[in-house]
């Protein structure tokens, strides 16, 4: 139990520590900005029923228009579009000198034609030197087809004859929650509910590499405690102060009106998935020479480690693939949308959190043993993955047993 | 001279730095990223770029067996849908969301009925284009119903009639896919975001040079020469700021071989100038704050959330209210310079306040550096 004194003393000192106070508060109020986004984004897409996340994009565009009746410039989307009314002279004038993307006329005449039941015949002139020709062409198509289908269903009925009853029409329903809304409910829910294991990478770096620059490391290795009790003990006080963040974020999203069923076990998944990773940072403390490296290191390994967890629960969103389950982050998904979840699938990511854990710990273990990886000359990454596969013993040993074999 | 010298030092730093160059690949990894998943995502949310792709294979649609000799077969084909019979309603009902966007079933009164799943990857498109298929067989129905002239026809199936003229297609600029979701995508958020990744890296370079120095014990020597210590911290943001612009630069080569065009790139360098004195500023104001790299890192870790958060979240948020604030803001800006082949003088006008906070912003800081206390061993 010696590893239990060394994370009491880490403990204690993050949590004494004022910077460590203010971090914890400021990141507290990164979330509440974080919840702010997500739930605007998700009302957003809900009110506008919108299917797809895109820009918001104010005035993207100019367009001239000449509608003297005013009906068309009203069904144009005027949030993307800047709407500018100009005689066809000054719009192909402002168009030459690429002013404006694109020229919208309307007969002057389109109100009374469309009262007498003709076709109202409209133009679109649009510049291929912009790039936002797709935008302007698309916004023009959509006030066509909306005019077209109201004046469409009012012809057909004007010209309908007592005696024929009305044709049945059609009915469309919808099941299921939009990718978008997805993304936004669930995977950004269980992205924020991850994110407290990412802030505190510096945590473990501080613990390790901060002994190696303060040149206690020396002291460290010579008290009565193993490589193992140091290493555990370290990376204990860290998984304490992560569980008691992500418990904290937890309240503040269930506060913030978030739906999250199963929330105990959604925490019980969420902490177990902080033993591999502060098992992975642990590894990358104990092999940097100094902060910067260990920061750099740490920055490449938590992008590709958000990539493991993020990509599969991406992957079980487009076809529920079983394979997904070993991410804890799908699992975590899952079980708060209140999803049913077979035993199997939990044992699925359970042991994927196993097995990191025991290959990290192990491995941050036996790199803390080494001397050289400590004090230097480092081996290189390449020699030293080889070594701990087996695959390249190290040069002593070699001559070692060679001796012992001679 | 001398600050000559320490400027090619410290350039010299930064490129025999492998991390740094690192951390450029890196960038090119997102770049490419990015793009690639505009472009899948507007092919998902696009039916003409589907069709023309001639990836319409994805998109199954369910019939049941009583409309196999239904025109609306005719029609559903018209819109390059892939369709499948089932025997009864509820045998397809089980594949909708996952082998079938969407179920098409006819009622015992005659009416149509769609039911889709929005979870499907597709539905977007299918909506779309089951949508058409179903008001031409409606309005088809509709109009044998009734005794009607050609011309009453030609109205009815088209009251409005839009035509599009291209004009200077000759001199027409080249983009990657000429579709709206891919260039609202691509100018309203990554290209902002790729410009500025440059410019996020800049100040953790800021704070290792200093905050390095200062771990080094080197900051005393150096501040030992002669040159004032304004000077001192010039020669040392000179070379980042070189290099992020340069950065800059290359992504938007880089963007303009994926034919991703980027116009004004003069004005854009000066947002990006202007911006990027900004973050250094905050760099420098760190790195007079803090002790060691660590507490560097960090603070820089936050500042980076809630800069990310004021130059990001007003590209996707409709508001009336602060509408006008937001037009002042740096990226909303490069969303219309970046798109536009010609620049509306006015954004001049906008442009200023973000100079006006950067130079405040970085005389501030660089006064505070040359504060004795601030620069303490």
């Amino acid at each position: 139990m010696n590893f239990m004194t060394i994370a009491r003393w880490e403990f204690k000192n993050t949590i004494k520590s004022r910077k460590f106070l203010v971090i914890f508060f400021l990141q507290i109020a990164a979330l509440f900005l974080f919840v702010m986004v997500f739930n605007s984004l998700a009302e957003n897409l809900e009110s506008n029923e919108a299917l797809s996340i895109t820009p918001s994009l104010s005035g993207f565009a100019n367009v001239d228009v000449d509608d003297q009746g005013g009906l068309f410039t009203r069904h144009l989307n005027s949030e993307v579009l800047t709407l500018k009314n100009s005689s066809y002279q000054q719009a192909r004038n402002r168009l030459e000198r690429g002013l404006t993307v694109g020229y919208y006329t309307v007969p002057p005449e389109s109100v009374t034609l469309i009262q007498d039941g003709d076709q109202v015949e409209t133009i679109l002139y649009l510049d291929y030197r912009d790039p936002k020709r797709s935008v302007v062409r698309e916004e023009v198509n959509s006030t066509t087809k909306t005019l077209s289908t109201a004046l469409t269903t009012s012809y057909l009925e004007s010209y309908r004859p007592r005696n024929i009853t009305k044709q049945p029409g059609v009915t469309e329903t919808t099941s299921g929650e939009s990718v978008p809304l997805q993304l936004i409910r669930k995977v950004m829910l269980s992205v924020l509910l991850f994110l407290p294991l990412f802030l505190f990478g510096n945590l473990i770096i501080d613990s390790v590499v901060g002994e190696k620059e303060r040149k206690t490391v020396e002291m460290l290795r010579a008290l009565p405690l193993t490589s193992a009790d140091i290493i555990i003990g370290k990376s204990l006080a860290v998984v304490m102060v992560m569980a008691l963040q992500v418990a904290m974020w937890m309240i503040i999203i269930l506060g913030a009106g978030f739906q999250l069923k199963n929330a105990l076990m959604v925490y019980v998944i969420v902490f177990l998935t902080t033993i591999p990773l502060v098992g992975l940072t642990t590894i990358i403390a104990t092999y940097s020479k100094n902060y910067k490296e260990a920061g750099i290191g740490l920055t490449f390994a938590y992008i590709f480690i958000s990539g493991l967890l993020i990509l599969p629960l991406l992957g079980y969103i487009i076809n529920q693939s079983t394979l997904a389950n070993l991410s804890p982050m799908t699992m975590v998904m899952r079980l708060s949308s209140g999803e049913t979840i077979v035993m199997g699938e939990i044992l699925l990511s359970l042991t994927f959190i196993v097995i990191i854990s025991l290959i990290s710990y192990g491995t941050s273990i036996t790199l803390f043993q080494r001397d050289k990886v400590i004090f230097g000359p480092r081996p290189s990454i390449i020699r030293l993955t080889m070594e701990l596969m087996g695959l390249n013993k190290d040069k002593k040993t070699r001559s070692h047993k060679r001796r012992i074999r001679n | 001279m001398k600050l000559w010298a320490l400027v090619k030092k410290e350039a010299r730093d930064i490129l025999g730095n492998r991390i740094f160059l690192l951390v450029v690949v890196v960038q090119l990894l997102i770049i490419l990223g990015t793009f690639g998943l505009a472009l899948s995502t507007a092919l998902v949310n696009d039916p003409a770029v589907l069709d023309s792709y001639g990836v319409n294979s994805a998109i199954k649609v369910g019939l049941s067996e009583d409309l196999n000799q239904s025109t609306l077969v005719d029609d559903l084909e018209a819109q390059k849908l892939q369709i499948e019979y089932f025997n009864t309603t509820q045998e397809a009902k089980r594949l909708l969301g996952t082998d079938l966007a969407a179920v098409i079933s006819i009622s015992s009164e005659g009416e149509i009925q769609v039911e889709f799943d929005t979870s499907n990857v597709f539905y977007p498109v299918a909506s779309t284009k089951v949508s058409k298929a179903v008001d031409t067989f409606q309005l088809r129905k509709n109009l044998q119903s009734r005794e009607l002239s050609e011309e009453q026809i030609k109205v009815i199936q088209e009251p409005v009639k839009l035509r599009i003229i291209n004009l200077k297609e000759e001199e027409a600029v080249k983009i990657a896919l000429d579709s709206p979701y891919f260039v609202e995508v691509m100018y309203g958020f990554i290209v902002p975001f790729i410009l500025l990744l440059p410019f996020f890296m800049a100040s953790n370079l800021v704070t290792d040079s200093i905050v390095g120095e200062k771990e080094r014990k080197t900051f005393e020597v150096l501040l030992m020469s002669p040159l004032p210590s304004s000077m001192v911290v010039i020669g040392k943001i000179i070379p980042i700021l070189t290099f992020s612009l340069l950065q800059s630069l290359a992504w938007i080569l880089l963007l303009d071989l994926l034919q991703v065009p980027i116009f004004n790139t003069l004005l854009l360098l000066l947002i990006l100038f202007s911006v990027g004195l900004g973050f250094i500023g905050v760099g420098i104001l760190i790195s007079v704050l803090v002790d060691s790299t660590k507490e560097a890192n960090s603070a820089i870790t936050l500042i980076l959330v809630f800069t990310t958060f004021i130059l990001f979240v007003p590209l996707f948020i409709k508001s009336g209210m602060f509408q006008v604030l937001f037009s002042f803001i740096p990226t909303v800006l490069m969303v219309k310079i970046a798109s536009s082949p010609v620049v509306n003088p006015e954004v001049v006008v906008y442009l200023l306040p973000t100079i006006l906070i950067s130079i405040l912003i970085f005389l501030g800081t660089v006064r505070s550096f040359r504060h004795e206390r601030a620069i303490r061993l």
